[in-house]
């Protein structure tokens, strides 16, 4: 496997902020990899998933996505590099309101100027809503609207998907829904980099969770099976509760 | 009370930019209402305190020279005047000053003062010698002659030489670039400068109150049938002066207040818009208002306060601005008529133009705020801002078929995802493309007429002879220049029409008179004897139309004529009669011209030519370069349309621009979104101004035609203000090309005015907006 995503001594203060949302943070994500980033609210993991972005930019340090220093590239660059490289899922899923979900999923590749209708449908179909495609994010469901945000993420097949707590805004089943399909995503080969707080649901399919307490990268954990990696997972956070 | 006013000032700070915008739209609006409205009311009042200053006359009658002044005196007791001057000898005089030459009709008076038509003079003195003569200032300021200066008489033989020795106002005449003059010298110096064709009495005439037009018709029926027939020349009534005076104003007022009502139209689209918009992006605060204890009433009132309080202070600086504004124009009105210029207005008038701009504002502002205080506290609380605008669907699809870049797909589709909004800012966009529509049109449609007042490209030379030079002789003259190319030579008389009171003025022509450029509205120009054009005034008045024949009285003897067609004159607000110079002389046969128009060959040396034919007979010939200059007034209505355009045309960019602003913060979360989706800054740019330009587009094609509909108004009332209907030459004053660029040109404004907004949406932090959700 190479190399995909390299952090390299970043630090990110917020303006006005007393500490950094994220402190010196290193990490190097390879091709292929589902990596989940844990922690509780404030740790920096959602910083963390926006500097990887390009959604904003550290205060020192470098970020690298595919080899390209996204610290190099102006808002016009970023805005290329992340419509050419990311596919983003949020936790409120974010649809524009006002566009149907094949109009949604269609967005990103009409921004790069190309026309991707057939493959819009396809991903539908393969995300099982194809027979919702003409409806708009009101008149759907949770889980429906996250997976059209999934589908809208996949159609410029970018090289790394991101996802903050995209299981946040669901039901247990729904949620556990997403993250079947997630996994099923990165069997096919997708990079996938998910933030959450939920250690089961990480464990479940994540093959690598990282811990992040405070703005540090407090553990780092390649699982070979879910059950020991739930436990050990569950054993860091206690211990940083504990501190 | 105190916590309304606290909420409301802190949002007021917190909407500076909206603030602003609602300033300068009621601002404009304010500027130019009160400038209307106090013209409106203060026009009249100039004039009246002149006439009932100077005695003005009522009633003026010129009767032949051969007509018994003992029986004239007599007509004032026949007709029921309660006072009246003369009857004064007059006589049509024609002078030298420098190289050019002036006629004036100067009217034998003693002294300045008497019963009717006192004679205010603002410097100088009245004659003791029979070389001395008095002007109006009017004509002396138009013509830069001044007291001491020396006049060469040049319509008789011996050609005496007056000195001017004053300057008076008389408000029994129009002003001097609009109306022919007079000049006041001793009764004995009268006869020496008379010829027989040239000389009349004038007779003045006041009644113990103001008569009606219908009343002044009887009077002067009464007199003529109690003298010899064809004793009355002329006849003036104070009715007509008043409308010569005060006739720029009146179609400056028209103007301003059509402008107006149209600024204030878009003030309150604006201001509805933009409450509508706060109170949409305020859901979450009306919440929290609701919860800590405002009353929905209370909450009206902050969102309607804020947007009064600048309104308040754009009342306040527009009325004062806007009286301002229409002194220059009372000052002139003042100063035509010879009074002091005292600044006139009225502080009731403005207080209730401010409490009524005030009220429009508050009201506009109050109804779509009324949404916020019907609003439940919990629904407001739980929601961040009103459930977004779908609208525009249908728009974005057919926009999405053209397989435009979808940026501006996504922006077309804003542009229309409030309806309401949208509708409002196009009847901002819609007033201000009209509005320049009218004031690109209309100053051609002035020039059109102007340049067939003054014959523009149809001749190059004006030469008046005195009657002391016979007509042959001119023609020989011109004829001897080798550039003269042709010669329409005219001249005048007076012809009684059935059904109008006074003598109708006759333009007498000798030659090729459709070549001179007047303009046909209807009909055809005349081409044979006893053939007459008219304007529409005279046959209006004379209940005449198209083929019509009549009998007029010229002479005292019956002239039979027919009506060909309808031109266009304003000269005695339309009441004249064009006609060949034969059909007169059926009647008349000594009747000669005196005016000619001269066309010259291509090319020629007008200047040249102008010295060459007055060297001839430099007394008795005047010659001068065709004068096609616009004159002041409607230079002055030109000047104003164009301000009021720029005004519309500003207020519209607000519409505009306040709308675009609303929606991108309104729709920044979805703008974020597509950040994070990877649209580029550029790419946000362009889908806000995409919005803009829309909106700018529809409301400039729909303003197209509703523009071309006001020119077409305002053309027919200021046309027929002086008496005449709009020539069709004069509606058709636009390219092909122009009706596409004005709107175009909008969409170009509208799209910079949008750079604003878009460049804050496209330096959004998508971070900070998403996580602020």
């Amino acid at each position: 496997m190479s190399e995909l995503v390299r952090l390299t001594e970043v630090t990110k203060v917020y303006q006005g902020g007393i500490t950094g949302a994220l402190n010196g943070v290193s990490l190097l994500v390879e091709k292929g990899e589902f990596t989940a980033i844990m922690g509780p609210s404030g740790s920096g993991k959602s910083t963390l998933l926006n500097l990887v972005a390009g959604l904003d930019r550290p205060t020192s340090g470098s970020v690298a996505v595919g080899g390209m220093d996204l610290g190099k590239l102006g808002e016009a660059g970023l805005a290329r590099f992340r419509r050419d490289n990311i596919g983003f899922v949020f936790q409120f899923f974010y649809l524009l309101p006002n566009l149907t979900s094949l109009e949604n999923v269609l967005i990103p590749a009409q921004l790069k100027g190309s026309e991707a209708t057939a493959r819009a449908r396809e991903l539908l179909g393969q995300l099982g809503i194809q027979d919702i495609a003409d409806r708009f994010p009101a008149r759907l469901s949770g889980g429906q609207q996250q997976r059209v945000a999934i589908a809208r993420a996949l159609i410029n097949s970018p090289t790394l998907l991101l996802a903050d707590e995209p299981t946040g805004a669901l039901d247990t089943h729904t949620g556990d829904q997403v993250m079947e399909l997630l996994g099923k995503l990165n069997r096919d080969g997708q990079t996938i980099l998910l933030v959450t707080h939920d250690a089961k649901l990480a464990t479940r399919h994540a093959a690598r969770v990282i811990s992040v307490m405070d703005g540090k990268i407090v553990d780092d954990a390649r699982l070979e099976s879910p059950e020991r990696a739930a436990s050990e997972v569950i054993r860091v956070r206690s211990e940083e509760t504990s501190r | 009370m105190r916590a309304i006013f606290i909420k409301a000032l802190a949002d007021l700070r917190r909407r500076r930019l909206q603030a602003t915008v609602i300033f300068l739209t009621v601002l404009f609006a304010m500027a130019a209402g009160t400038t209307a409205v106090t013209l409106m009311s203060q026009t009249r009042d100039p004039y009246q305190v002149a006439f009932e200053k100077q005695r003005g006359a009522h009633l003026q009658v010129a009767f032949r020279p051969n007509t018994d002044p003992q029986l004239i005196k007599g007509t004032a007791a026949t007709i029921g005047a309660s006072a009246y001057g003369g009857p004064y000898p007059a006589s049509n005089i024609q002078f030298r000053f420098g190289n050019r030459k002036f006629y004036v009709d100067a009217v034998g008076r003693d002294n300045p003062g008497g019963a009717v038509e006192v004679l205010n003079i603002t410097s100088g003195r009245w004659p003791v010698a029979n070389d001395e003569i008095v002007l109006t200032r009017s004509f002396s300021e138009l013509n830069k002659i001044s007291i001491g200066d020396l006049l060469k008489v040049t319509s008789v033989a011996q050609t005496p030489t007056l000195t001017v020795v004053g300057e008076v106002v008389d408000i029994d005449e129009g002003s001097a670039d609009l109306s022919s003059q007079r000049a006041w010298m001793l009764p004995a110096a009268l006869p020496a400068l008379s010829t027989p064709d040239s000389s009349f009495y004038l007779m003045d005439y006041r009644f113990p109150s103001d008569p009606t037009g219908p009343q002044l018709q009887t009077s002067l029926g009464l007199l003529k049938t109690s003298l010899p027939p064809g004793s009355v020349a002329g006849a003036l009534t104070y009715l007509l002066i008043g409308s010569i005076f005060n006739i720029t104003n009146q179609i400056l007022t028209g103007v301003l207040v059509a402008f107006s009502v149209f600024a204030l139209a878009a003030t309150v689209a604006i201001v509805a818009t933009l409450v509508t918009g706060i109170v949409i992006s305020a859901y979450r605060e009306i919440g929290i208002m609701r919860a800590v204890g405002f009353t929905p009433y209370q909450v009206v009132a902050v969102f309607a306060l804020q947007i009064v309080m600048p309104a308040l202070a754009a009342c306040l600086v527009g009325v004062t601005a806007g009286t301002l504004a229409s002194q220059p124009l009372l000052a002139n009105s003042s100063h035509a008529l010879g009074l002091a210029y005292t600044p006139t207005f009225s502080i009731g008038l403005d207080l209730l133009l401010f409490a009524g701009g005030i009220l429009v504002v508050a009201v506009a502002a109050t109804v779509p705020a009324l949404r916020a205080g019907m609003l439940k506290p919990i629904v407001a609380i739980t929601k961040a801002s009103a459930p977004r605008g779908s609208g525009g669907r249908m728009l974005r699809h057919a926009a999405a078929r053209l397989r435009l870049p979808r940026p501006v797909v996504l922006g077309i589709g804003d542009a229309f995802a409030r309806p309401l909004r949208a509708a409002l800012t196009l009847i901002t966009v819609l007033l201000g493309v009209a509005t320049v529509v009218v004031a690109v049109g209309l100053p051609r449609s002035f020039e059109l007429i102007n340049n067939s007042e003054t014959g523009a490209g149809k001749y190059q030379v004006v030469v008046t002879r005195s009657s002391a030079y016979p007509d042959s002789d001119v023609m020989r003259v011109l004829n001897a220049q080798p550039e003269t190319a042709r010669v329409v030579a005219s001249g005048g008389q007076n012809v009684i029409v059935p059904g109008v009171g006074d003598p109708v003025n006759t333009r007498l022509f000798r030659g090729d008179s459709s070549r001179l450029g007047y303009m046909v509205v209807a009909g055809r120009w005349y081409s044979a004897p006893g053939e007459v054009v008219a304007p529409a005034a005279l046959m209006h008045d004379a209940h005449l139309k198209i083929g019509d024949s009549f009998t007029g009285t010229a002479n005292g003897q019956p002239l039979q004529l027919r009506l060909v067609g309808e031109t266009y004159d304003i000269n005695n607000l339309g009441h004249s009669l064009f006609m060949d110079i034969a059909t007169m002389a059926s009647v008349t046969p000594a009747v000669e011209p005196f005016l000619y128009d001269v066309t010259l060959a291509p090319g020629s040396d007008v200047s040249a030519y102008v010295r060459r034919v007055a060297a001839v007979e430099p007394d008795l010939l005047d010659v001068r370069a065709s004068d096609t200059s616009t004159i002041a007034p409607v230079k002055i209505i030109d000047l104003v349309l164009l301000i009021l355009a720029g005004v519309l045309a500003l207020i519209g960019v607000g519409g505009v621009f306040n709308t675009v602003l609303l929606n991108t913060r309104e729709r920044i979360h979805d703008t974020a979104t597509l950040k994070a989706l990877g649209m580029s800054p550029r790419q946000v740019i362009v889908m806000v101004g995409a919005s803009a330009g829309l909106l700018a587009l529809v409301g400039g094609l729909v303003a197209m035609p509703l523009g071309l509909s006001l020119h077409h108004v305002l053309n027919d009332v200021i046309s027929n203000s002086a008496g005449n209907e709009t020539p069709p030459v004069a509606y058709a004053v636009f390219n092909a090309y122009e009706l596409v660029l004005i709107p175009l040109l909008g969409v170009g404004v509208a799209i910079a005015a949008a750079l604003i907004p878009g460049r804050w949406a496209a330096r959004t932090n998508v971070v900070e907006v998403l996580h602020a959700e």
